[in-house]
């Protein structure tokens, strides 16, 4: 599909730049809204119990105050209407640390905040569930049936005979998503309508969410949300801040205004769960897989699960006859784990890829022949043939790209100054998606120019939808880009996908393309006229002399594409180098090969590639939220505790598209960029600095000090 | 945050005054600690003194020949002007690399010199209000005790208190021998050695200084050294920037002849409650031969007396390391 001819495949800068870099772009809290409140949440300091008394006397007589909402006096919710983690003020329940129980709306933020101070609660404490470590011997099945055991083979009696096996554990902690925007709400009641500006990846999702909890009809609800401030997982499902904002502005009678501060992020809007994986893995000697058991063990919270399939890749990846992958989890006094940055196969490609990596080493065999040897020619995990994969692709174009020839087979070899310096290779994969999206097409011309306008109640997380769904239209129509508008962001649009697990770009483009395409049949219908060569919406505007013509569609995913395994694959190559006395790591170079089919913009593309890189950066070597197993409090509460990568941090970044046409797919073979950045970049990592140090660190994040 | 009262201060006189009538009122100059306490509701003053428009920022030679004595930093002169000064660039690389090691360019822009020696531990139990602090209320215990204490104090801590003290900046000072230069109300100057401005947490670790209630850092004065080509500062942390120091490490080598060392200067951040001098390696070294051998045995020597707690064990072999490397770096002019 990638044309010379067409806008789509071409770097352009993105559309909404210009307004970003100028702050003309509104986010959630931007909207000029007049006579506002402000709330505050305040948050328990129990991990586990129940509210015996909240005395909020001091804080109603507070200056400025205007309500203080408990579980007192909080209005009915429906707490099972699509909104995660609880905290909705409906009990005097405690499940977890930092738990919402109220929230003050006063005249102004600094009133509001400085009411919180005045409030005490007197709790009924139990002793919290919080010591993962003590907690995984109770782990059991969870109800997930997504999460039932899936055996293939016998893959125990086969690691049993194996002449070649790992068995290692691998440890990732609890991370938190940390957008640069933290969650934010205005809302806005017009009679028994709300609207809620609020950051969503899912508009339509949040938009549902909201009316179930406020007990009211969807259409009494309306999303708005342009522009998000990065999301990675934690604005796809809503949480209470929502609802809570709509709650109090219901109260108080006017619009109140409701952000998170970063320490409340951490117990707000979800997190990402630690992992225990156990991966085994047999080999003949010449480095056929025979055996691959992944058996995971983690948490989630005190009510509710939600695990992340760590074994998604373990899946997929290789073609080994005997497979075992499993799923415990034990409830825990924490927020409601939720998807994460590459949900599950970030996390479990750490602990698959470390370990092929490491059978790589037993056999003394290149970490890419190994993989290579073992590439399924169908999906391993239904038989299904793949819509397209480019995995050895990505190795070997990967390989040539980054000098993989240079690497040392054995560790500690190449040392330069006080710098050990390794070379690590993984590899990955994520899901390809398209989802039901539906779109509006407006084209309206004046005199010989035709603008057109596109709508969907689509996300742009700050990738680039505006930008590729611009070229997409501008293809389709035979326009030039300036004469396209796309508007997004709004549930009063036509329902779309979400902007989350890598379906936004092949649901968004596909449905765009198939409203651009259906309206030029329509035009043509309408026109009555025969064409040699077909003519585009543009033209037909212009022959037909028409001012104004619209259309809408609901796309649907091709039918035939079930019939295929779609997946994106990449492979990822670190150089890193490890200083010998400090332990400190620097990945110098990193390159990311990917196979994800159609690239709508090659520029947008690689920053959204880079940036799940950068995250896997910081999942090998930074990011760990950590827990205080006494009370259940995060001691990382801010970004000075919590480490996401520094510039300082980041070398060279290459990102390199391998050319994939994939019409099995979907129709314009986009398979989705935005998770599969950050799978397998923390082995990439973690390999490497094995290859430099001959340490192989299995607890992530690998800080200096597991480096002595 | 709660509600307090601002004034903004004309000359250090009337600042000082300011402050001595009310024990619960606190000076702002650069901000980038106070007002993140304040939001944390850690610090609650009722009343804020800006100073930060006062002209105590020059930066000058103590007496006419800079070689005899030394240089005197304004106290409310910018971290960002102190590292980039070219008096202290050529003469106290040291301190500029501190300087640069620490927070971000943003923070350094509106950090001044004295409000750097005036930040408070970053302890987690420190910062959260709901938690067990002595620092932060006397008598409430110490989380970090028992707690979460990967980053917490290996040498001078207390039952009461195992924080410690985040500055790069005044690392670097107490290896340079620094004095700070202050005033009270009553318009009195006294100077405080860099060793004795900071104090251990003991039984009373809401005092982080022996700086008085209303005392004014008018500057920190820097005596002439023998070792700015020979000094280094090695900050070891959890990411390239933006992080506080898992240990950190200035060191200055005063050489004689023939590869002697006349004197070292070593200290050490993110060890202790205060910049801890390593002045049990500085003793080993003085008169020794700059060899890997000996750099090995100072930092032996030094780390001999670490008391580790359950999660920073690892800082005592980190910090042995650090001093070699520290003091190897120093003699290589900072080159690896």
């Amino acid at each position: 599909m990638q044309d010379k001819n067409k806008l789509t495949g071409t770097p352009i800068s993105r559309i909404d730049g210009i307004a970003k870099v100028t702050g003309k772009a509104a986010y959630s809290t931007d909207y000029p809204v007049k006579n506002l409140a402000y709330a505050v949440l305040f948050k328990s300091t129990i991990a586990a119990g129940t509210i015996r008394i909240i005395d909020t006397t001091a804080a109603e007589k507070a200056p400025g105050v205007l309500a203080v909402i408990t579980h007192t006096n909080a209005p009915k919710l429906n707490v099972n209407g699509g909104i995660r983690g609880g905290a909705l003020l409906q009990s005097p329940e405690i499940e977890f640390y930092g738990q919402h129980i109220g929230l003050v709306v006063a005249e102004t933020f600094e009133q509001a905040r400085y009411a919180t101070h005045l409030i005490n609660v007197t709790y009924d404490k139990k002793e919290p569930k919080v010591d993962f470590e003590k907690l995984a011997k109770e782990a059991t099945l969870p109800k997930d049936k997504e999460r039932a055991d899936a055996k293939r083979g016998d893959a125990k009696a086969a690691l049993r005979d194996a002449e070649y096996k790992v068995e290692q554990v691998y440890e990732t902690p609890i991370e938190h998503h940390h957008p640069l925007e933290p969650h934010a709400t205005i809302a806005e009641w017009n009679g028994d309508r709300v609207t809620l500006y609020n950051s969503s990846q899912i508009v339509n999702g949040a938009q549902s969410a909201a009316a179930n909890t406020l007990n009211i009809k969807p259409e009494q609800v309306r999303i708005i949300t342009p522009y998000i401030g990065g999301g990675f997982g934690s604005k796809g499902g809503q949480w209470a801040n929502l609802v809570l904002t709509a709650v109090a502005a219901k109260q108080v009678n006017r619009p109140v205004k409701l952000a998170l501060t970063r320490q409340q992020m951490v117990n707000s809007v979800g997190l990402r769960q630690r992992n225990h994986q156990k991966v085994s893995l047999a080999a003949t000697k010449d480095g056929k897989l025979t055996a691959l058991a992944h058996e995971i063990t983690t948490h989630g919270a005190i009510k509710n699960e939600f695990v992340e399939p760590c074994g998604d890749c373990s899946k997929v990846m290789y073609d080994v006859p005997n497979s075992l992958i499993t799923y415990r989890a034990v409830p825990m006094n924490v927020i409601l784990p939720t998807y994460t940055r590459g949900p599950g196969k970030s996390t479990g490609s750490f602990a698959l890829e470390s370990a092929m990596d490491e059978l790589a080493y037993a056999l003394k065999m290149d970490p890419i022949e190994l993989r290579i040897k073992n590439e399924p020619e169908r999906d391993p995990s239904n038989g299904k043939p793949w819509s397209s994969r480019k995995a050895v692709d990505c190795l070997q174009v990967g390989a040539k790209a980054f000098g993989w020839e240079k690497r040392k087979a054995e560790p500690r070899q190449n040392q330069q100054g006080n710098y050990l310096i390794g070379y690590g290779v993984a590899a990955g994969t994520y899901p390809a998606h398209q989802r039901p999206t539906s779109a509006i097409v407006k084209l309206k011309r004046t005199g010989n120019d035709v603008m057109a306008t596109v709508e969907l109640a689509a996300a742009d997380l700050g990738t680039g939808t505006y930008t590729i769904l611009t070229q997409t239209a501008a293809d389709a129509l035979g326009l030039p880009l300036r004469n396209v508008k796309v508007v997004i962001g709004d549930s009063d649009l036509p329902p779309a996908a979400g902007a989350v697990g890598s379906v936004g770009a092949a649901s968004y483009a596909n449905a765009v393309n198939d409203a651009c395409q259906k309206i030029t049949d329509e035009l043509l219908t309408r026109s009555g006229k025969q064409f040699f060569a077909r003519p585009t919406a543009s033209q037909l505007m212009l022959s037909e002399k028409l001012t104004e013509f619209q259309t809408r569609i609901d796309a649907k995913p091709l039918e035939s594409a079930e019939e295929y395994s779609a997946h994106s694959f990449n492979a990822n190559f670190a150089e890193v180098s490890v200083n010998r006395f400090t332990g400190m790591v620097r990945v110098n170079r990193f390159l990311a090969v990917t196979g994800a089919g159609t690239i709508l913009n090659p520029k947008t593309a690689r920053s959204q590639i880079i940036g799940g890189n950068i995250w896997g950066i910081g999942m090998a070597l930074t990011e760990e939220s950590i827990l205080d197993p006494r009370w259940g409090n995060f001691v990382t509460r801010s970004f000075a505790d919590y480490h996401v990568p520094a510039n300082l941090d980041i070398g060279d970044m290459e990102a390199i598209f391998i050319r994939e046409d994939d019409q099995k797919s979907n129709t314009l073979g986009v398979k989705g960029i935005g998770e599969v950045g950050i799978v397998g970049v923390a082995a990439a990592v973690a390999n490497a600095v094995f290859n430099a140090t001959g340490k192989r660190v299995r607890e992530l994040p690998i800080t200096p000090d597991k480096l002595l | 945050m709660r509600p307090f009262t601002y004034s903004r201060a004309n000359d250090p006189a009337s600042a000082t005054k300011e402050l001595a009538g009310n024990p619960n009122a606190k000076f702002l100059a650069g901000g980038t600690n106070l007002i993140d306490l304040m939001k944390e509701d850690v610090e609650r003053p009722s009343a804020i003194v800006d100073i930060s428009g006062l002209r105590l920022t020059e930066i000058k030679p103590i007496a006419a020949g800079f070689a005899k004595g030394g240089l005197s930093i304004g106290g409310l002169g910018k971290n960002t002007d102190a590292a980039n000064h070219p008096l202290i660039r050529q003469n106290y690389p040291l301190l500029t690399q501190a300087i640069l090691a620490g927070a971000s360019g943003q923070i350094r822009n509106m950090a001044t010199n004295g409000g750097n020696l005036l930040q408070r531990t970053r302890c987690p139990y420190f910062y959260e209000v709901a938690m067990p602090c002595n620092k932060r209320e006397p008598g409430s215990g110490c989380g970090a005790l028992e707690g979460v204490n990967r980053l917490h104090a290996i040498f001078g801590a207390s039952e009461k208190c195992v924080a410690v003290y985040p500055s790069d900046m005044a690392i670097a000072l107490a290896a340079l021998d620094a004095i700070v230069k202050v005033k009270n109300a009553s318009g009195q100057e006294r100077s405080i050695s860099f060793t004795d401005f900071h104090r251990l947490p003991g039984d009373t670790p809401e005092r982080d200084t022996n700086l008085a209630h209303g005392e004014l850092i008018t500057s920190i004065d820097l005596p002439p050294n023998k070792f700015a080509d020979k000094s280094y500062y090695l900050k070891v942390r959890d990411r390239a920037s933006y992080a506080f120091a898992l240990i950190s490490v200035a060191a200055g080598l005063e050489m004689g002849s023939g590869n002697k060392i006349v004197q070292a200067r070593i200290a050490m951040g993110g060890v202790a409650h205060k910049p801890w001098r390593a002045l049990k390696a500085e003793q080993f070294l003085a008169g020794k031969e700059a060899t890997a051998e000996n750099f090995k045995r100072a930092a032996d020597a030094e780390m001999a007396d670490a008391k580790p707690l359950e999660h920073n064990k690892f800082k005592v072999e980190l910090g042995n390391r650090s001093i070699v490397l520290a003091l190897q770096m120093a003699m290589n002019g900072g080159k690896a």
